[in-house]
């Protein structure tokens, strides 16, 4: 087993960086050779022009900006990793994300032929370089040191919004995968089980007994790196609180809505609501899996005040308040029953993401996600495949998708509530709430994988 | 216009049933366009389809070439899983997605025939991780199978070999053979259109490529659902 | 009437030589028969029409079914290759009927009525080429199939003009490739029948489903062969005897359940074989009236002709049909369809 050395890891894959913005750069490599320099200097910091590249070590003052990179396939391949060596990387990241779409759910509107620039040409994409700061001279900087080296395709910026949340309003963020051999108080209190270093970095043992997922060539090399789905996510906020409002009409009148939600429990929602707003928010919680102000629903399912709650310590079970169908619950079955038993806690990966927008013409607005994971196959295609759309892991859900997620129409549309007591309600004709608008899977090399391919000579 | 034209028309009607012409046609016709317009080979199992039946009781027809094809190699193969009954039987119960799957020796290949729920990578990974060893003695008895041990260890690799081993699906709808020949040449699909009358030409070169196909995703009695959701409705617990 | 031009510009360019403006300008031969029609206890959990209730099981809806050759010509050639059709009318309680329009390709020659205007006209029937030995050598060496000879006195046909436009135009193709192959059946009651659009039926607990039906006849599917040389009038005697002395034929009627990404409003494409197939209902056949002329070619299916609880989807081929059978039914002076504007 190898040993850990965070100084050969970059600072973005095990833990999040105390900075509320990012800018995302999509660069394309027009000079080898420059592009070759370039990632020596950023990789041990040796020369002015060019910004250092973060590690994961613990620092010993918070820096004022951060810096890292993902190299895509066309990436590699423009740097002059030898045809026998990229052969040896797996076929997801090979391919790349656009054609993967399908099984990532990106199709019809969300299909890569609608992408705009730069992510309509994927092919031109070598490297999704991304600078984190608190203030924007700083990205600003680092995009023009970037720049003077690199083609900018085009770049996507985002920032973390008030109390940790999402443009659906929701809290994000908080559960985690916590890794063995990584400090990380923030996560500390988080009582599921401890996830190997195999989760994220190629190398080391993965939740999967016996299984480790491949390195490619060279392997000392390849070590302590990571695969990353860079994701554009369009959220349709608008859409989204439209349906609530029409679905809290339609649960107003249901024969069993008092099983959904007892009469007089909308005191405790949001501080006090109206019957009809609480059973908006009703809906949201059942779709997500949390209240919004994070709260989770399977452990307090009539009120969303958290005293004594904790948000990461529960579990699902066959009678569960927190629907099979929630968006928490796909992503994430904890223990609960699953039809794959031997997938529980295997298909976990490390979410970080801000958001983006509103574009000030077209209003658009929604998430940079990064997930990351040892492998795409097994862990983000795993779960956006069977899990997130399809539903397989419980015969009652299976054959619908996520319906904060999912791949949606309203034809085909429905989501299961819950009810106390067993039984549901059915919600059905709701659109498509999230949007793909580009994105690529990159390689997250370790330090000594970047000197590497700085000193390509081909 | 006469409704027959005699002895010559029929002896060309009759073209494609006689010997000579058989003979030519195997020997000449089809090389020469073989090597004029010969078709890639199109890639094993079921397609990505992001829609929910398309995603149940799927497909799995697995021609492994043996090692060794005399009776004492077939023999091996035979025993590699005889022995393993039990960790078949975990796996089945609890990767929890396979509604049957079986084993079959035909000619020179070890064949697994099986339908199972949801993407294929993670069927495979799921089995290999439950009983990878029952992978690792058949494997000793297939062609190529040595580099893939152990199939812990080489999960990227097992996935990518058994889908080149899985056949061809070919397509439901004859049509539809012309989209999926573009898409494997990295072109649109049909654009432009392609001339009807070329199909049965289309068809004879792919056939050309994948030799062993799958005729269609197969025929189901009750479509659409999971084995979960069988066992489930059944009341046998999943 | 949505676009009268374009409806009377689709029945024209179905006229053809050989058919007659006092009869169906397509499926102009036919042979009616009745019988009843019981859904499965299944049924009313999908949709909720009358004809799919429980009550509707005990005694069985009546219906009045007509079965047609696809060709708009007047002169019956049972034996050529052809699409066929099946009409049922449903009569429900109160007076009130609903139609199930369907034929033996699963699927239409073009999503849009412009469209279908344009394969129409240039698939009219033109007079037969027949395939010179060489060109069938050609044909051969470069491995494509040549176009079949014609059949004994058939001197116009709409293959080479169908066959050519689909080369150009790849939403036709999946029709015409079917077509082109269909062959005769040996008896109308041993083909299966599709209604090709898609219809949205709702259930007993309100949800809402797209699906399409399909016929499939319990006798099984049987066609002539085809290197035999084919009959001109067999199929309207192989009903009778079929019916004859109180013995039935019956169709099961089945219904694919569409997903999300099929299309809903485009016939030209069939959908994945492995969709959720649901079993309706069971529709047995029992007599061939002796009235045909003044009962089945008078009487004007219409697939736009539906009840409470299946509405017809946004698919535009589906709502000019509405029209396009309404003008045609008061150009022959049918019994109206509800849709022919005249009061019957």
């Amino acid at each position: 087993m190898a040993v850990f050395d965070a100084e050969k890891v970059q600072g973005n894959i095990l833990r999040g960086y105390p900075l509320d913005r990012v800018r995302h750069m999509i660069l394309e490599v027009s000079d080898r050779r420059r592009a070759r320099e370039f990632l020596a200097a950023a990789a041990d910091g040796t020369g002015e022009e060019v910004p250092r590249i973060t590690r994961s070590a613990n620092w010993s003052e918070r820096p004022e900006f951060c810096f890292n990179i993902g190299i895509t396939f066309e990436g590699l391949r423009t740097l002059g990793l030898p045809s026998d060596q990229l052969k040896t990387f797996p076929t997801e990241y090979t391919e790349g994300m656009t054609r993967r779409a399908l099984k990532l759910g990106d199709f019809g509107e969300s299909a890569p032929e609608h992408w705009p620039a730069p992510f309509d040409r994927p092919d031109r994409i070598h490297i999704v370089a991304s600078a984190y700061a608190n203030a924007d001279h700083h990205l600003d900087d680092i995009e023009k040191k970037v720049a003077k080296v690199f083609t900018v395709l085009g770049t996507r910026d985002g920032r973390n919004l008030p109390d940790g949340k999402v443009f659906f309003g929701y809290r994000d963020g908080i559960s985690q995968p916590r890794l063995r051999h990584v400090f990380d108080p923030e996560h500390a209190g988080d009582h599921q089980i401890k996830d190997p270093l195999g989760t994220v970095l190629l190398g080391y043992q993965t939740q999967l007994e016996g299984i480790k997922f491949t390195i490619p060539t060279p392997e000392d090399v390849f070590r302590d790196s990571a695969f990353n789905a860079f994701r554009v996510l369009q959220q349709d906020t608008e859409a989204f609180e439209t349906y609530l409002t029409d679905a809290a009409h339609f649960l107003e009148s249901h024969r069993d809505v008092a099983r959904l939600l007892p009469e007089g429990a909308e005191q405790n929602i949001g501080g006090g609501m109206s019957r009809h707003d609480a059973l908006r928010e009703v809906v949201a919680a059942q779709m997500c899996g949390r209240w919004r102000n994070g709260t989770p629903y399977e452990a307090s399912p009539n009120s969303d005040v958290q005293d004594g709650i904790s948000l990461t310590n529960y579990d699902y079970s066959l009678s569960s308040r927190c629907p099979a169908g929630s968006h928490m619950r796909r992503a994430n079955p904890r223990g609960g029953p699953i039809v794959q038993r031997v997938a529980n806690y295997t298909r976990r990966m490390v979410r970080r993401g801000m958001s983006y927008g509103p574009d000030p013409e077209t209003g658009e607005h929604g998430l940079l996600g990064n997930f990351i994971g040892a492998n795409y196959g097994a862990q983000f295609e795993a779960v956006m495949c069977d899990w997130i759309n399809f539903g397989l892991q419980d015969p009652g859900i299976t054959g619908t998708n996520d319906p904060l997620l999912g791949a949606n129409v309203p034809e085909t549309s429905r989501f299961d509530l819950t009810l106390k007591g067993g039984g549901h309600i059915r919600l059905s004709g709701f659109p498509r709430f999230v949007k793909t608008r580009g994105g690529a899977y990159t390689l997250l090399p370790s330090l000594p994988a970047i000197r590497y391919l700085s000193q390509l000579t081909a | 216009m006469s409704d027959d034209s005699g002895w010559l028309n029929s002896y060309i009607n009759s073209l494609p049933e006689r010997g000579w012409f058989q003979f030519l046609s195997k020997y000449v016709v089809v090389p020469f366009w073989v090597w004029r317009e010969g078709r890639p080979k199109l890639p094993g199992g079921p397609r990505p389809s992001p829609q929910p039946s398309d995603n149940t009781q799927r497909m799995m027809n697995l021609l492994m070439p043996l090692k060794d094809t005399s009776p004492i190699g077939r023999a091996k193969a035979v025993m590699a899983l005889a022995q393993n009954v039990d960790e078949i039987f975990a796996g089945l119960d609890n990767v929890g997605t396979v509604h049957s799957a079986r084993f079959l020796l035909v000619e020179d290949y070890i064949c697994m025939i099986s339908v199972y729920d949801g993407d294929f990578s993670n069927y495979i990974r799921d089995f290999i991780s439950t009983i990878g060893s029952v992978f690792d003695a058949l494997m000793h008895e297939v062609e190529g199978g040595d580099k893939l041990y152990p199939s812990e260890e080489n999960v990227e690799a097992f996935i990518d070999w058994v889908r080149e081993h899985d056949l061809f699906q070919a397509p439901d709808y004859p049509f539809d053979l012309f989209g999926l020949q573009d898409e494997q040449a990295g072109r649109k699909p049909n654009d432009p259109p392609h001339d009807l009358q070329t199909l049965p030409r289309s068809l004879i070169l792919q056939l050309h490529a994948n030799r062993n196909i799958s005729l269609g995703g197969g025929y189901r009695g009750y479509p659409g659902y999971s084995a979960a959701q069988i066992r489930r409705n059944l009341g046998v617990g999943w | 009437m949505e676009n009268k031009h374009l409806v009377k510009d689709i029945v024209h360019a179905l006229d053809i030589d050989g058919g007659s403006t006092e009869r169906r300008p397509v499926h102009t031969v036919g042979v009616g028969a009745t019988g009843f029609f019981k859904p499965s206890p299944m049924a009313q959990r999908f949709c909720v029409a009358e004809h799919f209730l429980p009550k509707a099981a005990k005694k069985g809806v009546r219906v009045d079914i007509r079965f047609s050759n696809g060709m708009g010509v007047v002169e019956e050639h049972d034996g050529w290759s052809d699409v066929r059709g099946m009409a049922v009318r449903f009569y429900l309680e109160n007076g009130q009927s609903t139609d199930l329009v369907s034929m033996t390709l699963p699927v239409f020659f073009a999503p849009t009525p412009e469209t279908f205007l344009d394969f129409a006209l240039n698939a009219r029937p033109k007079p037969c080429q027949r395939a010179t030995p060489w060109q069938k050598i050609k044909s051969y060496l470069q491995l494509q199939l040549p176009l079949p000879d014609p059949y004994p006195g058939q001197t116009e046909r709409p293959n080479e003009g169908a066959i050519a436009f689909a080369s150009k135009h790849v939403w036709a193709q999946p029709a015409v490739i079917d077509a082109s192959s269909i062959g005769a059946p040996v008896s109308y009651v041993r083909a299966t029948y599709h209604a090709v659009h898609t219809f949205i039926v709702t259930g007993k607990d309100g949800q809402r489903r797209w699906v399409r039906f399909s016929w499939a006849p319990i006798a099984g599917v049987l066609n002539t062969d085809p290197k035999k040389p084919p009959e001109d009038r067999y199929l309207k005697k192989d009903l009778e005897k079929r019916l004859s002395h109180g013995r039935t034929e019956r169709f099961s009627l089945m219904m694919q359940i569409g997903e999300a990404g099929d299309d809903f409003n485009d016939s030209t494409r069939q959908w994945p074989p492995h969709r959720t197939r649901v079993m309706m209902g069971t529709l047995t056949l029992n007599k061939v009236r002796e009235d045909q002329q003044e009962y089945f070619e008078k009487l004007s299916f219409n697939p736009w002709h539906l009840t409470d609880g299946i509405d017809p989807s946004d698919d535009p081929v589906l709502r000019i049909r509405k029209d396009v059978y309404a003008f045609s039914s008061n150009r022959r002076q049918g019994t109206p369809c509800p849709f022919s504007g005249t009061k019957g």
